[in-house]
């Protein structure tokens, strides 16, 4: 194979697609709904950055401000958590519509995260969002089809296949040049994207150190094999067809198939396949293992009995009330304890399962560059279920540590003969609530995400190794007339 | 020469696939929303199961304290699902449809979210209204891209014009054929829709038909329109093409961004910080302050005196009271601003036919937005009742077994549909009626 066969007839194509006139309406059309996309998407993200910082402060605020009062008070005064987004969901949002935004946990009880953005929004929401992956990931590739479909049929239709493959181009030659041309011609679309991509990632660098930066790098490089993808098969797609109608139909039929119909497919069957406990039943299933375990407002639960006795031992006193630490503090924290254990066991089988309706898509992922690509530019941009799950499970335990320090505090300060947490005098110092740290949110690390996301990081390459096989070792395969 | 139309048009291989996507889509459609509407029902028969069951628990821990056990009682408020939901899922799978909830402080309960893994939600239902709005347009333009344009490609049109008939005539016959076609895959879909999802056949079942037959219209007049400008297949395929792409995928995400962007509901976090605030507050305030509040809500109950020392439950419960109360300027101002999104949404959609047909799906099948904001405020309402019921009770201090139990079985929610057919479908006609009018007029000249 000549290298320089193939990089004239890349020039060749790259040169001739700048003839038509249409290429740069398209192109000035492309950057400017980017144009549009990217600040809106910034100004947006800035936004609610804003409003999640501010409502975090202020209900800190509120939680610092508390005057002095009995522990267990405030451990169901409670603390919220409003989900604050990777800068990155300025490029690709992906699930952020649908993950609850602000969470409130208080002592013994568990609640969801609420208010997403979809939920508050009308029927509008479902399809689709607006930001740039949209435009890399559903548009772009119809405009590579769009540029490419007649690389070789037009060739074949103009008859000048034949003169270029008599003048001693082989099959492969130009197959590779026209990919690369193509490829050439994506360039341009899909650079500017990059360049808004790259300045998110040194603007918005603030806390987060220099991950943005490796994890932008990632995303441009799975995009870029993704592209390689893309434009090798619409070359091969224009070979293998009789002529140009054809070949825009196939690839159209390409478009709607793999990003489209599989997509919306897989989850459907991954959750007729894999249905999850409905709400009222997960409520229903801990409560009865909670029941089982013991309850502790029963005083004649035999488990508490148990717990009883074996404290009254250590400290070698014989009723509660001459214990050393406060005794309804020490029930409640092995309670909390309990109860933590059965609530994490059920939730993380509901998280199983929502894997398992996602591991038809992401088994997709080898057959399907499409969903590879969707899952790797989600997951670098920390907009992916993961993510989400991991938020999750922070912010539980960070509730979990919270009532066990209140717990504490309550064991620690607390009389053994206060009856009842009102009023001023079973109270402990308002200075103690500022001791309880913030919340800290931590990303999924990026060695993590890679090696959960290896799957399609190695699709991308298979296929792009695969295509280049394909046109070099199968040329035969393709007709000159 | 009819016969002879429908023979071909039936050979052609476009054709073939194009029924056998939009009947295994379809089946898969309707599959999609009998199971929806079966774990609903499921669900619905698992609450009341439970709730029996819970209340039997509930009253026998706590016996002889009511105010302790309204602490723990959870009624259930359903929202029955209408059996049109399987074919507009719409927002339904976003929000529970079932309340459960107890008398304390309501605002801090009703927002509770389903069970529902996020990325299901994100990739969207493949319903029937998905398949109509989205798929039905594609299969249009695939049939009816190339009609005019294939005939004067292959030299065909020609023929058809020197033999003297007229050709506009022609033309129209063919297109005539397509919409019996889809017409009849639509019709044919909405009756298995309609036996398996057993849907009664009633008014709003038929205003869906009708605005699902005037989209699919729709796309008829702009094929119609676009291919009278009598353009190569290709150019037509693009154009028709990027007119879909911009309409059904573009556009509606652009709309809903801009409406989530000039409206951003922050009144959400400011409402949920302020009914915890308010309520807690009160455990370190004055008493008599906070009962003089619930007097003036409540004047029925001003007779109940307040025990200033030690905890009580009428102090509790006005305290609980508080937090619903006093976050009700930031819970309008919520309201408010999603009924702005609401207002907004329709009044931009009644210009894009895909999104008005999504809306109106919603709107008739009770799916909408507007329709659970309509149950939360019944949510209220049905709360309010409950704490009216037990409020007197608690107060006098009456035992848990003076109660009967029994007739506290989960509450249904009755849905009202607000749509009005000739609203939502008034402009899509015009447009209809502008694009065939325009396609006609231009071309008077070119036929016989």
């Amino acid at each position: 194979m000549k290298k320089e066969v193939v990089i004239l007839i890349a020039k060749q194509f790259f040169k001739k697609t700048f003839h038509q006139k249409g290429l740069f309406i398209l192109l000035f059309i492309f950057l400017a709904v980017l144009a549009y996309v990217t600040t809106n998407s910034w100004l947006a993200f800035d936004e609610h950055e804003h409003v999640v910082e501010h409502h975090q402060d202020e209900s800190r605020k509120s939680w610092d401000n508390n005057p002095d009062k009995h522990p267990h008070r405030m451990a169901h005064f409670g603390s919220f958590v409003f989900r604050a987004q990777h800068p990155l969901s300025i490029f690709d949002s992906g699930i952020e519509s649908y993950t609850g935004n602000a969470i409130f946990l208080e002592a013994h009880k568990q609640h969801t995260a609420n208010f997403s953005e979809a939920s508050l929004s009308t029927g509008l929401v479902r399809f689709g969002d607006l930001n740039i992956t949209m435009l890399l990931q559903l548009i772009l590739p119809l405009i590579i089809f769009f540029l490419g479909y007649a690389a070789i049929t037009s060739e074949k239709e103009n008859g000048t296949l034949k003169i270029i493959h008599i003048q001693g181009a082989k099959i492969k030659e130009i197959l590779l040049g026209k990919s690369l041309g193509l490829f050439f011609v994506s360039a341009i679309f899909f650079l500017p994207a990059f360049i808004a991509l790259w300045s998110i990632g040194f603007l918005e660098n603030h806390n987060l150190e220099n991950s943005v930066a490796i994890r932008s790098l990632l995303i441009t490089l799975s995009y870029i094999l993704f592209y390689m993808i893309l434009c090798c098969v619409t070359v091969i797609i224009s070979g293998k067809s009789q002529n140009s109608n054809k070949a825009l139909l196939s690839l159209l039929g390409i478009w709607l198939l793999f990003f489209i119909i599989i997509p919306k497919m897989a989850q459907v069957v991954g959750n007729s396949v894999y249905p999850n406990l409905s709400k009222i039943a997960f409520k229903a299933a801990v409560e009865e293992e909670i029941s089982k375990k013991g309850d502790s407002h029963n005083p004649d639960d035999p488990y508490f009995n148990s717990l009883r006795d074996s404290i009254l031992k250590v400290y070698n006193v014989t009723n509660v009330k001459d214990l050393p630490i406060n005794y309804s503090g020490f029930v409640m924290s092995k309670g909390e304890e309990q109860s933590a254990i059965i609530y994490n066991k059920q939730h993380n089988k509901l998280i199983d399962t929502y894997k398992k309706q996602n591991s038809i898509t992401n088994g997709l992922v080898i057959f399907n560059p499409y969903l590879a690509i969707k899952n790797l530019s989600m997951s670098f941009s920390g907009t992916d279920f993961n993510t989400y799950v991991s938020f999750l499970s922070q912010t539980e335990d960070y509730r979990y540590k919270q009532s066990q320090y209140m717990n504490e505090l309550q064991m620690k300060f607390i009389s053994n003969k206060a009856t009842s947490s009102e009023g001023k005098i079973n109270v402990i110092d308002k200075s103690y609530w500022k001791t309880v740290p913030k919340f800290n949110y931590e990303y999924i690390s990026i060695s993590k995400t890679i090696s959960t996301q290896l799957p399609a990081i190695i699709a991308l390459v298979f296929w792009l190794l695969f295509m280049l096989l394909f046109i070099t070792k199968y040329s035969n395969l393709f007709k000159i007339i | 020469m009819y016969t002879i139309l429908i023979k071909q048009f039936f050979r052609s291989k476009t054709v073939l696939l194009a029924f056998v996507i939009l009947m295994v889509l379809g089946f898969l459609g309707i599959g999609t929303g009998k199971q929806f509407l079966n774990q609903k029902q499921e669900v619905i028969a698992k609450t009341k199961v439970e709730q029996e069951k819970h209340i039997k628990t509930q009253t026998n821990l706590h016996k002889d304290d009511l105010g302790l056990l309204l602490y723990y009682l959870k009624f259930s408020f359903i929202n029955p699902v209408n059996s049109l939901a399987g074919i507009s899922i719409g927002q339904s799978d976003l929000n529970s449809h079932i309340q459960n909830v107890t008398i304390l402080n309501l605002e801090g309960q009703k927002y509770d979210t389903d069970l529902v893994n996020p990325m299901k939600l994100s990739v969207g239902n493949l319903d029937i209204s998905f398949l109509i709005i989205f798929l039905f347009p594609l299969i249009i333009i695939a049939l009816n891209f190339n009609i005019l344009s294939q005939e004067e490609e292959n030299g065909t049109w020609k023929l058809i014009t020197i033999q003297g008939k007229s050709t506009f005539k022609f033309l129209l016959q063919k297109i005539a054929l397509r919409v019996i076609f889809v017409a009849i895959i639509l019709g044919l879909l909405f009756f298995l829709a309609k036996i398996i999802l057993e849907i009664p056949f009633d008014r709003s079942f038929l205003q869906m038909i009708v605005m699902s037959y005037l989209y699919i219209l729709f796309w008829f007049s702009v094929c119609f329109f676009i291919i009278l400008f009598r353009k190569s297949s290709n150019t037509n395929a693009i154009v028709l093409l990027s007119t879909w792409l911009v309409l059904v995928v573009f556009l509606p995400v652009l709309v809903n961004n801009y409406i989530t962007n000039t409206y951003p509901v922050d009144e959400a976090f400011t409402m949920t910080i302020k009914q915890r605030d308010e309520y807690h507050k009160k455990w370190d305030t004055d008493k008599r302050e906070t009962l003089d509040k619930f007097y003036a809500h409540y004047p029925q109950f001003s007779h109940y005196e307040l025990q200033e020392e030690g905890f009580s439950w009428l102090w509790y419960y006005a305290m609980q009271q508080m937090g619903d109360d006093e976050s009700k300027q930031e819970r309008d101002e919520m309201y408010l601003k999603i009924e702005k999104r609401e207002s907004l949404s329709k009044k931009i959609a009644q210009f894009f036919p895909p999104l008005q047909v999504q809306l109106s799906m919603n709107a008739i099948a009770n799916t909408s937005l507007t329709d659970q904001i309509a149950f939360l405020n019944a949510t209220t309402k049905f709360h309010e009742d409950l704490r009216l019921q037990f409020y007197p009770k608690i107060f006098d201090k009456k035992s848990a077994n003076s109660i009967d139990w029994t007739r506290y079985k989960p509450v249904f929610y009755k849905s009202k549909t607000t749509f009005n057919l000739f609203d939502n479908i008034l402009y899509m006609s015009c447009i209809i009626i502008l694009l065939i009018g325009f396609g006609v007029l231009k071309n008077l000249k070119h036929f016989t």
